[in-house]
Parts: structure tokens; sequence; C-alpha cells
């Protein structure tokens, strides 16, 4: 690690602390993620080998945070002499090492880049061009992850970052989902965002697939059409009740099975609203499209490879993708 | 989540690729031997057979594309690092470790206890767990190696007719050969995608002649597909298909004729661990040579 010089912290995601930092040698920015890997008896362990060897290949696709190295750190050799005079502390150290996933740097995020259209000295919408451009991106992104098995789980504006002078758009955060032991409460005991949560996982299902992720890709859309969140509820219940006052409570027909999911009460019947309301600015093909995202049942909503063919993008010149 | 060889992308056996997989051609380089490694072979033949034959041994209960991911990590290793000072304790230590990282790859069931067997070294968990990650930073983690078995299913798509049981025996034939064709350090490198592409092509002027033709023609038309050194390759590969002890008869003798190649056959048969069905096997194959040989001759302008 002596490689890289730590400029400042950037984040604290759901695993770990994330760095700015320079390669001394290159002068290239990157950003580091560290991660504690406990290791056993067995050496390393086999979730944490095979998803990171998973992420270096996703991170081959332009639309996936590229990975640019993997490097270990044995936290005991720089704690030993701390923990001389405690054996059993020792022994715990022992097995401890770090991580750093080193990810190519970029300056901006979608959240970012959304803040700065809504508020600041010049609020304006985000150019439908954009949006269009951005969510094709986003989409193909995704099908790629899915088409390898892979679930992001944890889709938001924060974790799609920008390059904005070549109008790219990478999802980060990606699949260390299985391989890393997930907190109770984020490490910063921050807020995890509900905001972009399919409402199945709300619901406590206990098998969800691809839809989880295009419920999100969803929300994100309306979001940058809108420059707010579509469903910002503040508890799991409230998530809900956001959901549930615009495209109506759910119900057996729309989706079989749902009154049977694990945290499912009896809520107040609300009628579905016309989605044009809360995205004005999409046009008709846009709300189309939105409005397949959005579905109630995970098994109708769009797949990440069909919404690329959605006429929505009919306009786009997908050649430059 | 268990990785497998021919599908290294892939998180689960249900995808399947639709379209050329322009991914794996791409970055297939990541996954071979540098030229480094055929530098070291060249001052020093036995340094990767007694790697190799290491993790072999170590990894003989396995299944053999287990040992085939462990000796693919070796061989990156090796290109990366070389070893100063080749120790038969170092060699059998780098060889617990590449198989104990390609199981848990594979997802095997397995304890170091086991693999560590009877080989007169026994490492500490430290020790072994210090050299894992010894190798995962030379190979930057990538361990979902992209090998010729990963170009298998693309280029069988390629042959006509399409006739599962006739792909079925082509492909069997063919991974026979990569399996082979591991031990040839003449092999080393070629990149994965030419390496499927040539067992592909031998398998099936072996066993479809008459289609070779049109299957070689649609291989060759692939973009990825760098004609002159499929030439190469495929060229190399005859020789390993035809036998594959023909890297220790170099060794041992750059003589060439028939009963000098015989004899050699015999001795280098003998002197690994045989039992007596493989003796009288190598019988039946030597006799194959005679005829082999005389193919070769035709053969070499096949291109």
């Amino acid at each position: 690690m002596e490689k890289y010089e730590k400029l400042e912290k950037v984040g604290e995601g759901t695993y770990g602390k994330v760095y700015k930092a320079k390669d001394k040698v290159t002068g290239q920015i990157v950003a580091l993620k560290k991660t504690r890997l406990e290791m056993d008896e067995e050496g390393v362990p086999p979730t944490a080998l095979r998803e990171v060897s998973l992420l270096q290949m996703l991170s081959q696709s332009l639309y996936v945070v590229r990975l640019l190295s993997v490097e270990h750190v044995d936290a005991n050799s720089t704690n030993s002499n701390l923990d001389d005079s405690d054996p059993s502390k020792r022994n715990q150290t022992n097995n401890k090492s770090n991580l750093y996933l080193v990810f190519e740097y970029l300056d901006t995020d979608l959240k970012k880049f959304i803040d700065s259209h809504r508020k600041g000295a010049n609020p304006r919408p985000l150019p439908p061009s954009l949006i269009q451009s951005f969510l094709f991106q986003l989409c193909k992104g995704v099908a790629h992850c899915h088409s390898h098995g892979v679930l992001h789980r944890d889709l938001k504006p924060q974790n799609l970052l920008l390059d904005q002078d070549k109008g790219i758009l990478k999802i980060a955060d990606l699949g260390l989902g299985r391989a890393f032991t997930v907190p109770l409460k984020s490490y910063t005991h921050e807020i995890v965002t509900l905001w972009y949560r399919a409402p199945e996982v709300l619901l406590g299902s206990s098998h969800y697939s691809t839809g989880v992720d295009m419920w999100s890709v969803g929300c994100i859309f309306a979001e940058m059409s809108r420059r707010q969140a579509l469903f910002p509820g503040d508890s799991e219940f409230q998530q809900l009740l956001h959901i549930f006052r615009l495209l109506g409570t759910p119900t057996e027909e729309q989706w079989p099975g749902v009154t049977a999911l694990r945290d499912w009460h009896v809520y107040p019947k609300w009628e579905p609203q016309n989605l044009v309301r809360v995205v004005p600015s999409l046009g008709p093909q846009g709300v189309d499209l939105l409005s397949k995202m959005l579905k109630y049942d995970p098994a109708e909503r769009i797949s990440a490879k069909a919404a690329m063919d959605h006429p929505y993008f009919d306009s786009l010149d997908k050649s430059q993708f | 989540m268990d990785f497998s060889l021919e599908n290294p992308l892939a998180n689960s056996h249900e995808f399947h690729f639709d379209s050329i997989p322009s991914d794996l051609f791409l970055m297939e380089s990541d996954h071979m031997p540098s030229k480094l490694l055929r530098e070291i072979i060249d001052f020093d033949e036995s340094f990767r057979r007694e790697a190799v034959s290491s993790v072999l041994r170590v990894s003989c209960n396995f299944d053999p594309s287990l040992s085939y991911l462990a000796v693919n990590y070796l061989d990156r290793f090796l290109s990366s690092h070389g070893i100063p000072q080749p120790k038969p304790w170092l060699f059998r230590l780098l060889a617990v470790a590449c198989v104990s990282l390609a199981a848990k790859m594979k997802e095997a069931e397995f304890c170091i206890s086991d693999i560590q067997g009877d080989g007169g070294f026994v490492f500490d968990a430290k020790t072994i767990q210090k050299m894992e990650v010894l190798i995962l930073g030379a190979l930057n983690w990538r361990m979902r190696s992209v090998t010729p078995f990963s170009f298998i299913s693309f280029f069988i798509s390629l042959f006509k007719p399409e006739d599962p049981p006739l792909k079925q025996a082509l492909k069997a034939r063919a991974s026979e050969i990569i399996f082979k064709a591991q031990n040839d350090i003449n092999l080393l490198e070629f990149k994965p995608s030419l390496m499927a592409a040539s067992a592909l092509l031998y398998a099936s002027q072996e066993l479809f002649p008459m289609q070779f033709l049109c299957f070689r023609k649609a291989i060759s038309n692939c973009s990825y597909v760098n004609k002159e050194n499929l030439l190469q390759c495929y060229d190399a590969m005859q020789e390993v298909a035809m036998d594959g002890y023909r890297s220790e008869f170099d060794m041992v003798s750059s003589s060439d004729t028939a009963v000098n190649v015989l004899d050699q056959h015999f001795s280098s048969s003998e002197s690994e661990k045989t039992s007596g069905t493989i003796v009288t096997r190598s019988t039946d194959s030597s006799t194959k040579i005679w005829a082999e040989k005389d193919i070769k001759r035709r053969k070499i302008s096949v291109f």
C-alpha cells in the first residue's frame, strides 16, 4: 500500500471506508476501498476469493467502475508490537487482514449531478437527451451484471459515478454483498437509504432476483427527470406507503402471492395515480418504460436487456455505446 | 457460485453466451503465462516440469479441471515471479497453495490437511495462507481464469451440422487434447482461444474429416482469430495430439528415427507411475505412432 498516498476520505460505504488516493509513481488518482478480510485455518476465505475475482471480471465493462488492482495488507504486521503484552489479543489479530480494492476514480456521481441541477446558482432540468443516455448506460451496465448472475442490490444515484467530460455513467459498489459480512447497521450508523428498495424486499420476500435492480433503475430514471426522489421514505413502513400512494395498494390479482409475504400487513387501499403527474417532462415513451420498471410483480418487471430495446431509446444513437 | 472453466464469466450455470464472447477474447491475454516463463524454461527446462508435476501430485484426487486451473495459476505465478532458488519444498508449497486456491474457486470439498498429502513436507496454515496471498497478488486476484475451455462452446457453435452427439464427441476429444497440451511447453505462448480452436480443428479432422474444411473456414473467418497464429498453434497442437510424450523425447534425444522414438516412448511411460493397464495402452499407442508419423507428413500442409 506504500504505492498510494491517501489524499482524503471520500466516503464510508456499507462495507468500509473509501479514500481518494494518488499512485505515487504514476500520479494516477484512484479510489481505495478498504475491506476487512477474516482469515481462518483454511486461509483466504473462498467467498472473498470468488467475489473479488468476479468483480475483477465484471469491471471489464465500460459501464462498471474499473477495478485496477487488489492489495492485501496483513493487519498484524502493523499491530504486532502493540499487542505483544497480551497473547490472547495477539491471537485475535493474527487472522485479521485488510483488502484494499483499488478502483479508478471519478469525481462526481449522479446524486451530486442531480443536486447541482436542483439547487445552486443555476437550477435547471437535466437535458432529456442526457437522461436518455445515462439511463441507457445504466441498463447496459445492469444487463452486464445480470448476464453474469450478479445482482447489485443497492443501486442508487450515489453509486452511479460520472465521467462528465465523456458523458459516461459507471456502476460502482458492486457485488460485495455476499463475500463480506454485512453489518447490521451501516459502518457510520447512517441510515441506509430505502428510497430505491423494491417492494418485495421491503415486504420481506426471501427470494428475489434481477427485478430488485430494475425497480431501483426505475426510481433513478424518475429522479433524473424530477430532480428529486420518487419515493423518499424514512422507514420501511413509510417507504411502502410512498409506493402504494403512487402506484396503488397492490392486490393479489396484480401481484400473486403478495399478501403471503412475511411483512405484509393490511394497508389502506389506495388507487393507482397517473404516472405522468410525477414525471410530466418525460414524454409518453419514457412514462411507458418507467411503468414497466415499476411493475409490482417482479416477474412482470422489464429486464435490463429488454429495456435497452424499448422505443424510448429509438432516438438515441446506440452505436456510440 | 462455483467457478467453471467453460464459463468463467458467469456466476451461475444458467447463463450462456448468445453471441461472440467478445469479453473473453479481450481479456484472455491477462490469463496466460507471459514470455518470462518461456525465458525461465529456456534457461532451465526441468523447472516448470517439476513445478507442474508437484501440482498434479497434490491434486490427483480432484477433478482434472481443478488440476488444470491450479497449473494455470502456477504458470501465471511463475511468469510474474519466477523462483530464484528452486527448492523441492518451495515447489511443494507453491503446489499446495495453487491447488487450495483452485479448490476454493471450484467449491470443492476439501481441507488443507487433505492436500498436504505425503510429500514429505507439511506446512502450517499460516505459511500456506501467506503463499496464497502471494499468488493472489501476482495474479491480481484474477482467479476466474480464461482458459481454452472457455472458448469451446463458442467455436463448437460454428460447427455444422447441428448435431448434438457429434458436437459432444468433438468437444470430448478436444478437451482431452487441451488437457494434454497443458504439459507441453511449446504451447504456452499461444492464446487460450487459439488453443481451443486448434484442438477442435484437430478433433474434427480426426473424427469428422468431411466437415473439417468448412469448420476451419468458419473459425478462420472469426474476427478475433489471427489466422497466422492459428496455423502455428495448430501445427504445435498436432504434435501434442499425436503423441503426448513428445516434449520428453526432445529432452532426451533429438534423434528422430522411428526406432529411437519407440524406445524413448517406452522408457518415458515406464518411468511414470505405471500400472499394467497403462503399459498395455502405451503399447497400443506406440504401434499407432507408426501410422501417425506417416499421417503427420501428410498433414503438415493442411492449411
